[in-house]
């Protein structure tokens, strides 16, 4: 039997929403207030969803310990009280949107995911709050 | 269309498997294992299926569907110790109740009693045992 298992992870970093692509202007229309030059912050909120079957002797379904430390390693260290674009290498050119940041945290977790659980679960799904009322959730594919 | 309802309940429990050794154990469950138990406010989300009925609305009555919950799965689960009162975790080598376990047998004590007349069914079940881990059931692979 397949169950959905999603644990849920913070961390608080700031950032500063601004393309090198467009002018001073366009960034001002674009992003608003979240253009600010001198950057603001929030309190994320990851949430990571794994499916597989159910081991029948643990009744786990992951273990949740190596769940833990990827969270750990590849997404709470290096975002945590972070200022994503200056300490972050990709945001250096991407702009630190919560779409990016869900893209971001999807591509780490997916180089390093088959080495840490070779034989499942497979990672579902990643939902990424950067405010209560704004989520971003991506489905990630494998070649 | 899907509806979906909240309850409520409250249990302890010990994640501990009798096939596994101590070591094993504290590595796999970690702090769950302690052998004295702990507990949880678990929150249970079951999402129903189907069509709403032309005259009421409703894809089912949800008076019915809160008397079924309390019937099937509050008065069964809620301030129990789910090791020792429980099935299929209190019999002698039963299942460890970790939350994937807890929302399969929920399903299962809910498949097939949601609604006799079929418009409505099961769609999943979702428990979660702290605001940081929730488990869903789709009844898949059952």
């Amino acid at each position: 039997m397949t169950v959905h298992l999603s644990r849920r992870y913070g961390f608080s970093a700031s950032h500063r929403l601004h393309s090198q692509k467009l002018s001073e202007e366009q960034n001002r229309l674009v992003y608003g207030k979240c253009n600010n030059p001198n950057g603001h912050g929030h309190n994320y909120e990851v949430e990571l969803t794994v499916a597989g079957p159910v081991d029948p002797i643990t009744g786990r379904m992951v273990d949740l310990v190596s769940l833990d430390r990827v969270a750990e390693e590849q997404i709470l260290q290096p975002f945590r009280f972070r200022n994503l674009n200056e300490e972050v290498e990709v945001f250096r050119t991407a702009v630190p949107t919560t779409e990016n940041l869900a893209g971001e945290v999807d591509r780490r977790l997916r180089a390093i995911w088959r080495e840490v659980f070779p034989e499942g679960p497979v990672l579902e799904k990643v939902r990424i709050w950067e405010t209560e009322r704004n989520i971003c959730e991506i489905h990630p594919t494998y070649e | 269309m899907i509806i979906s309802k909240k309850v409520e309940f409250s249990a302890s429990h010990i994640c501990r498997s009798e096939r596994l050794s101590d070591a094993e154990n504290q590595r796999v469950y970690g702090a769950a294992s302690n052998p004295l138990g702990h507990g949880h406010n678990y929150i249970v989300e079951v999402a129903i299926e189907g069509q709403p009925d032309p005259v009421t609305g409703m894809i089912l009555d949800l008076k019915d569907l809160k008397e079924i919950l309390e019937a099937r799965v509050l008065s069964v689960y809620d301030h129990r110790l789910l090791n020792r009162e429980v099935e299929p975790f209190s019999r002698s080598g039963g299942l460890v109740p970790t939350v994937e376990n807890i929302a399969v047998d929920i399903w299962n004590r809910l498949v097939g009693v949601i609604d006799p007349t079929g418009r409505a069914s099961l769609f999943s079940v979702r428990v979660h045992e702290t605001a940081e881990l929730f488990v869903e059931y789709r009844g898949e692979g059952a």
